[in-house]
């Protein structure tokens, strides 16, 4: 049923070859395919493919100039941790390996243009040659020029060449302040539920008839869909799940025709799934094993579910006081740790001006030395000024248990803040008996 | 090393190769001073063994902790590099996503400590699994960039000299597939890898044989070590995860997170587009507390270390333990530190050792060591106690005094071997009883038998109460582990007692006859009750209808014996856990000046400079400068005035009237009379003098220019007179 | 030629297409130049005659060719240039220098560049100079040492000029402009710039030995002239070799361009811009559409190829969010209503969100806040919010401040748009205040 692409350009098989490869992506490969135009036509200078992960932007790109045998070369943005990598790249993929050392040490843009125009007046090829840049946003945080040049590029080297920029981020926060070529913007839509069903079945499980695995998928989807559409991790919790919902099929309780019962079998445990695989809290492998161990899910403890942390004593206090420092206005620092604060009215004390709670606004900064009052003012025995306790704080902040704020001049009075949760601090507070609480602003 | 840990400040970073070093200069350290240079020698090269005996202990002890973690962590690697070789077989794992399997490893707050770990865990990987381990450090790994060179570095550059300008170097004309003019990327190192892979496969005598199952041969996983994943930036981290995840199906990497506070800070650090690429699992190493037990155990609570801190000293190592850092290393380091205070300042430490050579040592005290002995407090309590006769030959005949050393020492290496055995059956009785009035760890009830008659106190009273009520099979259990404690006992003291103890538990175990089981029975259920029951007033409560009912009713057997064997208990403690002082000569092994110690261990530098500033006297000792009421006199140095002058200030100093302050009190202290003309008036000098000083107050942090007002600094410090 | 076209004259449908595709994409995507500049005119004349002046009479002269993006400077410059070329002296006698902003992004590599265009890296070989000037200077001269005793003249090309002005001390430019200022060697300094402001951009100095000739492309088409163009522009030129085939073409553009709904589109195009770039971005999705099922080009086809251009890619990206995302989005819109537009965190956003699933009190949307917590990154990595802080490594994820870069329409857009949206999140999107 694929709608089949056709082009003069191009033999029939080959097309035929490609529209199999692309499930529910023919109307773009079609559109492409249309934009590229005979090996030998230009195309337009540059194109900018959007859309989101896994609606097969490089999929769709890749198999047509594989199959259809054009040159191209195609370098992840991710990976080119300097430009001389990227040229470098490119060039290896048009040229072929002997040409790269022409470039020379740490190029400029102008150096690979100028090793460019002279590869193509050497080289005899008509056809198109293709750029194909994935993750192009990444383009934005290197030089300045490089985004624009790559844009007009055809017109810089003056051959038959279009760059084809893939990115998951619309166009608007690409262009330059100063503007630049317009590319030609082409949009992959995200697959609808029907396609994805579709296109999940196609990987069925040999020893299974099709429809069984697509009864699974559409119970997969049920749960999945409103949270995730990225076809990847679709697929991936689908393999990882399957063999748990034929899994009563296995020990001939239920028979194939009745999808409910393996209906209400599957459901929870794919609930669960959300919560645990799908956050990466329990990996892949550990979830199958315990699958296979036929254990009940809850026995799996996620990554987060160790959050304790082990402290030296004082540690804790510096943490606790870095709490309160931070969740407190400091105003009430004086009702909270002087013993007899006479004149503050309760009632006064209380007028909460910002309604919001400082739990919703997050952590304040506060300066070293408040932080030493409060902690001074907690810790139950008095503790002298060591240069353990001071280097304790500076720990913390490596074990980002307190994040320092600013550039780290110890003169230049550092401020902090303190980046645990309210759970975490009073699983704290609790190991050394203090109830934090009832030192917390919010919770009065 | 890295110096981020909750201990920082307080690391002794010595690599072992300047430890040689510092030692000979050590030597003459020690000898220098005392009259004898031979005592001293002898004394420097028994500590010089203790201390090195002290390491090797330890280490051997670090590793035999970390085995059980080691090994499992190995079997992941394993398991998952033959995924990798014979993985995409099966439908599952094909339409699995492919995940960079992932090893986190939760190794406690005290980062320092990790590296040993690290070191064995790399190197067991290198003879074991596979030659290619890189780990890596948070600071060698600012930017991607270096992250990447340092990883394409470690693995390379056994084969290939990757320049450190790799980044993007390339000369023309050098052959296509070379390393030289790669720019680090992980597609050079998938080539490298195939090369070197197929080279060993095929096996030329390239590279090392890899010692694994053969799968192993053909494709040695790749282990990347992020010794301090919570230090890296997180930036970084997702990047480098991005691009490894790209190339998982041609290369077996794997990750391991050394992770310093819980595992949850990766889900903190990585967005989950990141940590969706691994495929995480869990390795917890034991806590450091149980760790620094096991040291203690077997390096202090034993006979065979001649050398013994004192409670004092003990109580200070520890509680900087629990208190300031989780350093397991921290404390050894502080008792080797306690070890060589103690030979260096006490001479007669000479005869600090095992049995042979103290006899040795003995023989060749000099006439003043033994006046040394006949100092030492316990030793004349020993004289006192003696008849007069004896009394004038120990102060008056070396030869006598040395012989009777002997059998003190004797004695005092007796004492030891008695009083550890019992201890820990003291614990053992004790470690069970509801709140622990003697202590949950043992070293707590070894600090207490230090500082005086344990069975003076009143909680050993009560713990012996609550043994008085202890359900039979619970006590039994308890005695038993004693006695097996005390199975290699060599002394006839506790041979003697082991006996003892084995026909009690005899009597225990035959049955008792009919009539007074019941009893027994109900006697004992509210003992059994009070295991339970934790609150002391509770406690009290049942204690007294106790004594009610035992009133009442006749003793049942059971009773009785427990009675005797708790009774049996009791005096052997009073006869062995008598505190060291008791013993004469205890002064020679151990060391009890804990003040030094925590002064060298737990420093305050800013309370020393704040003295040093508000009173030079304490340290410059010059009598001008003696001064009754904190007040300072004007010929102190001049950063000490001006400090003073600055407290009187408030949060922004003017310059000029500092100034004006300052040259005041100089010309005070230059003794001019008051009403002369320029008294007071600022000169070059004082000028000079002023700024340099105000310049070191800076140096200090003290104070620090500031722009919210011309001429003005801001202090640092708070508070003031 | 008349004998080729005899044999040709009856080609198979297909050859023709493609033969129509080759030429149309050579103008639309290669920027292939017309006979004659459409609508300047004037600006063609004012250059030539500059031009001729340093080229033929050897005068040094600067000009600055300003115009919006895709007005046509470059093609204007080259049409020039074309024409200058055919008078053959000229031809033998001028050398040109191209330099682009984009490329030469400093003095250094310019000069290099220069050396090479010049092709004297042999003369200058590795000499060293002390200063930017002598090394210019020194390249001049040697253009000189030609067979001729006074040197040739050089046009020097400075494209996205601008850029120029923002290397160090201008020096290149300084330099360049000085000599065309001092009779040294007669050269012309000819800069294309996008920049209407490009004169404040320079420093006095360089400023100052500017000869402020400013060349205007400020295209003032009128609609008509628009479409003439557009005809023009899709029209099959007299050479086709399939004479019949190309009639018939150029009567259906004709045709084409007095359709109703065209003419609208085209109108919203001149309207939007008048410039041939984007013009040509919709010719050529139109275009693409040609083929042999499909022989000429349908009203339809340009009303497609407009929506294509014309989509709004924030709203397309918004249509493919899971319903759990489009949530956040609306519980963002609402803190925006209510905190007019202040930054936000992940927390409040959750609170939000979580007050609207206690109205509706079934569970369908009440997934624990990791899932929810991922849903929000995401947002984020499609950099629909954007996070405040500069460096978010060390502040806890829930409380990073953030925008919505949505405004509120757009939101309300793509709510109408969203496939089988919940009527209740709708209502809740519509509600006044969260």
């Amino acid at each position: 049923m694929p709608g089949q692409i056709q082009h003069p350009g191009y033999e029939e098989e080959k097309l035929l070859r490609v529209s199999k490869l692309l499930p529910c992506r023919d109307v773009q490969a079609g559109r492409l395919l249309a934009l590229m135009g005979e090996p030998e036509q230009y195309s337009y200078p540059s194109i900018f493919i959007y859309g989101h992960r896994a609606t097969g932007k490089s999929h769709v790109l890749h198999t047509l100039l594989n199959e259809l045998e054009l040159p191209y070369a195609t370098v992840s943005c991710v990976e080119c941790l300097s430009l001389g990598l990227l040229f470098q790249k490119i060039i290896l993929s048009l040229f072929g390996s002997d040409c790269v050392p022409l470039l020379p040490r740490s190029p400029s843009l102008s150096d690979f243009v100028r090793v460019y125009k002279q590869l193509c007046v050497q080289s005899t090829a008509k056809q198109t040659k293709y750029i194909v840049l994935d993750r192009a946003d990444l383009l934005r945080d290197m030089e300045a020029n490089i985004l624009p040049a790559f844009l007009r590029l055809q017109e810089l080297v003056e051959d038959n060449v279009t760059v084809v920029l893939l990115s998951e981020i619309v166009w608007e926060k690409f262009r330059p302040n100063t503007g630049c070529f317009e590319p030609l913007l082409l949009h992959f839509p995200d697959y609808s539920k029907d396609e994805l069903q579709q296109i999940m079945c196609e990987d069925s499980h040999p020893s299974y008839t099709s429809e069984l695995y697509s009864a699974f998928i559409n119970i997969l989807l049920g749960v999945f869909y409103s949270v995730c559409r990225d076809l990847r991790e679709l697929r991936h919790l689908a393999a990882l799940n399957f063999f748990k919902f034929i899994e009563p099929l296995e020990k001939d309780e239920v028979k194939e025709s009745d999808i409910h019962r393996l209906w209400r079998n599957i459901e929870p445990h794919l609930k669960k799934a959300m919560q645990t695989v799908y956050l990466r809290e329990v990996s892949s492998v550990q979830w199958e094993q315990q699958q296979m161990a036929e254990k009940e899910a809850g026995a799996l403890r996620g990554l987060s579910a160790h959050a304790h942390v082990e402290l030296p004593y004082y540690s804790k206090f510096l943490l606790i006081a870095a709490y309160l420092a931070s969740y407190n206005p400091a105003r009430t620092d004086k009702r909270f740790f002087v013993k007899h604060h006479g004149k503050i009215k309760k009632n006064n004390f209380l007028k909460k001006h910002e309604k919001t709670s400082n739990h919703l606004l997050g952590p304040k900064p506060f300066p070293l030395d408040r932080l030493l009052a409060v902690f001074y003012s907690v810790v139950d025995s008095r503790v002298a000024p060591t240069a353990s306790v001071f280097s304790q704080i500076s720990s913390l902040v490596t074990l980002q248990l307190l994040s320092q704020l600013g550039h780290d001049d110890q003169l230049d009075a550092p401020k902090y803040k303190c980046a645990v949760s309210l759970d975490f601090i009073q699983a704290i507070s609790r190991t050394v008996s203090f109830d934090i609480v009832k030192y917390l602003y919010d919770f009065l | 090393m890295s110096t981020s840990s909750v201990s920082k400040g307080c690391f002794v970073f010595k690599p072992n190769a300047k430890k040689r070093k510092k030692t000979t200069s050590l030597e003459d350290y020690f000898t220098h001073g005392s009259e004898n240079t031979e005592n001293g020698k002898l004394r420097f090269k028994t500590c010089q063994t203790l201390w090195d005996k002290m390491t090797a202990d330890t280490e051997f002890l670090q590793d035999e902790l970390n085995r059980k973690i080691l090994d499992s962590l190995l079997e992941f690697i394993r398991k998952s590099a033959s995924t990798f070789q014979h993985g995409a077989n099966d439908w599952g794992s094909q339409m699995r996503a492919h995940e960079i399997p992932t090893a986190a490893l939760v190794l406690g707050v005290n980062v320092p400590d990790h590296d040993m770990t690290f070191h064995s865990l790399s190197e067991q990987l290198q003879q074991s699994v596979t030659q290619f381990v890189v780990s890596l450090q948070a600071k060698e790994c600012a930017a991607l960039k270096q992250l990447m060179q340092n990883v394409l570095q470690r693995l390379m550059g056994a084969s290939v000299s990757v320049k450190d300008d790799d980044l993007d170097e390339s000369e023309p004309g050098c052959s296509t597939v070379d390393h030289k003019r790669a720019h680090c990327s992980l597609s050079t190192l998938c080539d490298w890898y195939n090369t070197v892979t197929k080279k060993a496969s095929s096996g030329t005598p390239g590279k090392k044989r890899v010692s694994a199952g053969k799968d192993m041969h053909q494709h040695p996983p790749i282990v990347v070590i992020f010794k301090d994943l919570e230090a890296f930036n997180s930036r970084v981290l997702q990047d480098f995860i991005l691009i490894c995840s790209r190339y998982v199906e041609e290369l077996p990497l794997i990750f391991i997170f050394g992770i310093a506070t819980a595992p949850s800070t990766i889900q903190h650090m990585l967005p989950h587009s990141a940590s969706s690429l691994l495929c995480i699992e869990l390795f917890q190493s034991l806590s450091c507390t149980q760790h620094l037990a096991t040291v203690i155990d077997k390096v202090i609570l034993t006979s065979q270390f001649p050398f013994k801190p004192s409670g004092k000293v003990l109580q200070v190592l520890v509680s900087i333990f629990l208190y300031h850092d989780f350093s397991v290393r921290n404390f050894i380091k502080g008792l080797q530190l306690a070890l060589l205070e103690h030979f260096h300042s006490q001479p007669l430490s000479v005869l600090c050792c095992q049995k042979q050579e103290a006899q040795g040592n003995l023989s060749k005290l000099s006439h003043q060591d033994v006046e040394r002995i006949q100092q030492l407090p316990s030793f004349m309590r020993y004289v006192e106690n003696q008849p007069p006769e004896d009394q004038v030959k120990l102060l008056t005949n070396d030869d006598h005094v040395k012989e009777v050393c002997q059998k003190l020492l004797k004695d005092l290496r007796k004492y030891h071997k008695n009083y550890y055995p019992i201890l820990r059956c003291l614990h053992v009785l004790t470690s069970s009883l509801p709140k622990y009035p003697l202590g949950k760890q043992i070293r707590e009830l070894h600090i207490s038998c230090l500082e005086k008659n344990v069975w003076e106190n009143e909680e050993y009273a009560s713990a012996m109460t609550l043994l008085r009520m202890m359900a039979k099979e619970e006590l039994v259990s308890a005695l038993q582990t004693c006695s097996n404690i005390l199975k290699p006992g060599k002394t006839k003291k506790i041979k003697a007692a082991l006996l003892q103890l084995q026909d009690l538990l005899d009597k225990f175990k035959k049955p008792d006859s009919v009539s007074d089981s019941a009893a027994v029975d109900d006697i004992t259920s509210p003992g059994k009750t009070l295991q339970k029951k934790t609150d002391l007033f509770q406690l009290q409560k049942s204690l007294m209808e106790m004594k009610g009912s035992r009133r009442s009713k006749k003793m049942s057997q059971y009773e009785m014996l427990r009675e005797e064997a708790l009774d049996f208990i009791d005096q052997l403690v009073r006869s062995h856990l008598a505190p060291p002082e008791s013993q004469p000569l205890y002064e020679v092994c151990y060391y009890s000046s804990s003040a030094v110690l925590r002064r060298h261990l737990n420093a305050t530098p800013r309370t020393s400079i704040q003295t040093a500033l508000s009173n030079p006297y304490h340290y410059l000792k010059n009598e001008d400068l003696r001064n009754e009421d904190g007040t300072v006199s004007n010929a102190a140095p001049d950063i000490c005035i001006v400090y003073k002058l600055h407290l009187e200030c408030g949060r922004l100093i003017n310059l000029y009237d500092w100034l004006q302050a300052y040259a005041t009190v100089a010309s005070a202290a230059e003794g001019k009379d008051p009403d002369s003309a320029d008294y007071g008036k600022v000169n070059e000098l004082k000028h000079a003098r002023f700024i340099q000083a105000v310049s070191e107050l800076e140096f200090l942090g003290f104070i620090k220019s500031t722009k919210q007002k011309t001429d003005h600094v801001s202090r640092l410090t708070w508070g003031g007179c | 030629m008349s004998k080729r076209k005899a044999k040709k004259t009856h080609m198979t449908v297909g050859a023709c297409i493609s033969q129509v595709q080759t030429i149309l994409r050579e103008r639309f995507c290669h920027q292939m130049l017309p006979e004659k500049p459409v609508g300047m005119e004037s600006q063609y004349k004012h250059l030539l005659e500059l031009l001729k002046r340093t080229a033929v009479h050897g005068e040094s002269n600067s000009v600055l060719i300003v115009g919006p993006r895709g007005s046509g400077k470059t093609m204007l410059l080259k049409c020039v240039l074309r024409e200058l070329l055919e008078v053959t002296e000229v031809k033998k006698n001028v050398l040109q220098v191209h330099l682009h902003g984009l490329l030469q992004t400093d003095d250094r590599i310019a000069l290099k560049e220069i050396t090479r265009q010049l092709n004297l890296e042999n003369v200058v070989g590795d000499k060293v100079f002390g200063s930017f000037a002598e090394n210019l200077a020194f390249l001049l001269e040697a253009l000189k040492k030609g067979d001729r005793s006074n040197s040739r003249p050089v046009f020097f090309i400075l494209d996205e000029f601008d850029l120029f002005a923002h290397h160090k001390n201008q020096t290149l430019l300084y330099n360049l402009l000085d000599v065309s200022q001092s009779a040294q060697a007669p050269i012309a300094v000819i800069g294309l710039t996008c920049r209407l402001d490009v004169l404040e951009l320079l420093e006095k100095r360089v400023k100052s030995r500017f000869s402020h000739r400013q060349i205007q492309l400020l295209s003032s088409l009128s609609f008509g002239k628009y479409l003439d163009n557009v005809i023009s522009q899709l029209g099959l030129p007299q050479d086709f070799p399939d004479t019949k085939f190309s009639e018939e073409w150029n009567d259906s553009i004709k045709r084409l361009c007095e359709d109703k709904a065209v003419m609208a589109v085209l109108q919203k195009q001149y309207n939007s811009s008048k410039d041939f770039r984007s013009l040509h971005m919709l010719l050529i999705l139109t275009l693409s559409q040609v083929s042999v099922s499909n022989p000429s080009i349908k009203p339809a086809d340009l009303l497609e190829a407009s929506r294509v251009c014309g989509a709004d890619s924030k709203a397309n990206m918004l249509h493919g969010l899971s319903i759990l995302e489009l949530c956040l989005i609306i519980a963002m819109k609402h803190l925006n209503d209510i905190y007019d537009g202040e930054p936000f965190n992940f927390q409040m956003v959750y609170n939000e969100f979580k007050k609207f699933l206690q109205r509706k009190s079934h569970s369908i949307y009440n997934f624990d806040k990791p899932v929810i917590m991922k849903a929000f990154e995401h947002l984020q990595q499609l950099e629909l919010i954007r996070s405040m802080e500069g460096s978010t490594a060390n502040i806890q994820k829930d409380y990073q401040l953030m925008k919505l870069m949505l405004d509120h329409n757009q939101v309300m857009e793509c709510l109408q748009k969203y496939p089988q949206c919940p009527t209740d999140v709708k209502q809740w999107a519509m509600s006044a205040f969260g």
